[in-house]
């Protein structure tokens, strides 16, 4: 798919930020391509999200996987710093999404099929 | 962090969106043919309207009459919701968004000879990246904003028959060939703020293809065709089909007297997509309320709904369904009010009923930095509206995307750099 590692790029880039901003200061990363999908899994330490907001987060990134919106909106993900998240965005770039708190600590895995 | 509310609300399958927003062009279709008169007639007009140059302003219900342009526009959107039951597409926001404005810019610009090069355009697009066509439907649907430039080169005797009707057509195949890759790129300079982000590529694209034509010593001319006179069943129409929407909405999730208020916390900014986000109920209610606000606003200052005003109200409502509402709205209508009053327009005329109308596509500026920045954006708006037209040569439908978006890309940095906060 075309930009696909720019479009991965900027999925990481827009939980980064939002992780950041408004939870932890220690999050981890780990991005793994295999040839039928991109399997992306963050972990943010120590997190202040509560069980509502992880439903919230549930919603929104387990919504239907839209390619027109993609096609059209993917490099917005990632622009932004301080005003609105684009999650619907990240919603509709990935396939799968868990999300769960362990622990203290907030685990999320994205799945991106690449075909 | 706001990011999703709870939606408690009746269950529609695709199929029942879909034949809700159907309902749209089957009134235009019934309207159309009570109100058009004989049916050699109304095919008279609409081949007028066919083999008019359509560039701004060009109002059908003036070329070809009320029921050919009811005509044109019901089966453009039955074209466009076939496209979307055809390609399987989850009807969300922006698809929503996205029929509405192509059904109002089909009263004044796009007619079904000149959108089709655009389509076929963007499927060579999709054809030659090897993805889906249903990934780039979207974009080429937004995208018929330049099919102007078809009907232009075709039939406004730049060229000899048949040159001039190849060129036209191939000029709408590479609109639709080169749209999707130019309006992705065009987001990070607004950074979503302008909801026509199409109308800010296709005014680029139009400026460059309008600049090539100059330098060949094409003259461009604008149009001034318009429909004048008040037709007081097509405002009733448009009330009764926004109450419609109020009405399904309200059927949907019965809950949205109570919990109306939520929509108007969200900034608009895209990508906020209502469906996803509050709901089809909240949706369609919202969408029907911003529709009714308009007709009151025109009904207000006097105008007419003529061909453009219609566009004008159409991509209000359907952006009711991404990103708009009234509280992230009337401050850009405010400042655009406010600056013709001073300047001394008329705010019955056409050009500032649609101005105010169109001024909307930066709400998302209201939304995020409130009701000053708003005016001052929508005043904004108006002065450079007035001098962006000239650029592309009226071939772009959606001159105020292409306004909007230098507004936005213009104040957002500014706004940021001196907004205070840590980060």
């Amino acid at each position: 798919m075309k930009h696909e590692i720019k479009k991965i790029s900027r999925i990481v880039d827009e939980l980064t930020t939002l992780f950041l901003k408004e939870d932890t200061n220690e999050v981890d990363f780990s991005i793994k391509i295999l040839p039928e999908q991109t399997r992306i899994t963050i972990s943010a330490h120590a997190t202040h999200f509560t069980e509502a907001d992880v439903e919230q987060l549930k919603n929104i990134l387990g919504a239907q996987r839209q390619y027109e919106v993609e096609e059209y909106y993917w490099q917005l993900a990632g622009e932004c710093d301080d005003i609105d998240h684009e999650l619907t965005l990240v919603g509709a770039m990935v396939d799968e999404a868990t999300v769960e708190i362990k622990e203290g600590s907030l685990f999320i895995e994205l799945i991106r099929y690449t075909k | 962090m706001i990011i999703k509310n709870k939606v408690v609300e009746r269950e529609l399958h695709k199929e029942q969106k879909l034949m809700i927003l159907m309902v749209l062009p089957i009134t235009l279709f019934f309207f159309g043919l009570f109100l058009g008169g004989p049916p050699s007639e109304m095919l008279a007009g609409l081949k007028k309207i066919m083999l008019s140059p359509t560039i701004l302003v060009t109002d059908f219900l003036e070329v070809g009459g009320i029921g050919a342009a009811f005509m044109n526009v019901a089966v453009i959107t039955f074209f466009n919701l076939f496209l979307l039951w055809r390609f399987k597409m989850r009807i969300n926001g922006l698809l929503i968004a996205a029929v509405f404005t192509v059904a109002g810019f089909s009263f004044f610009g796009k007619n079904i000879f000149n959108i089709l090069p655009i389509y076929f355009g963007g499927y060579l697009y999709s054809r030659y990246q090897k993805i889906p066509m249903r990934n780039t439907i979207l974009v080429v649907m937004f995208a018929t904003a330049l099919a102007p430039i078809v009907s232009e080169i075709s039939f406004a005797g730049i060229l000899p028959a048949p040159y001039s009707l190849i060129s036209g057509i191939a000029a709408g195949i590479l609109v639709g060939f080169i749209i999707s890759p130019l309006s992705a790129q065009m987001l990070k300079f607004h950074d979503g703020f302008n909801l026509y982000n199409i109308g800010f590529a296709a005014g680029i694209v139009g400026t460059v293809l309008t600049s090539v034509l100059r330098s060949l010593n094409v003259t461009i001319t604008n149009m001034n065709t318009l429909y004048l006179a008040h037709h007081h069943t097509i405002t009733l129409m448009l009330a009764m089909f926004f109450v419609y929407l109020m009405g399904v909405g309200l059927y949907i999730n019965p809950a949205i007297p109570k919990s109306y208020r939520i929509i108007l916390k969200y900034t608009g900014r895209s990508i906020t997509d209502f469906t996803l986000l509050l709901g089809y109920g909240m949706t369609f209610f919202n969408m029907g309320l911003l529709g009714l606000a308009a007709l009151a606003y025109i009904t207000a200052v006097g105008g007419v709904v003529n061909g453009p005003v219609l566009a004008g109200i159409f991509t209000v409502v359907g952006f009711g369904a991404f990103g708009k509402h009234p509280k992230n709205c009337y401050p850009i209508v405010l400042g655009v009010i406010l600056a013709a009053l001073v300047i001394g327009y008329d705010l019955s005329s056409t050009g500032i009923i649609i101005t105010v109308l169109f001024s909307t596509t930066i709400a998302p500026i209201a939304g995020t930095y409130g009701l000053g920045v708003g005016i001052l954006a929508g005043a904004l708006h108006m002065a450079i509206l007035t001098n962006v037209g000239s650029t592309h040569g009226g071939i772009n439908l959606y001159n105020n995307g292409f306004s909007g978006g230098i507004v936005a890309g213009f104040l957002v940095p500014i706004l940021d750099a001196f907004k205070k906060g840590e980060d």
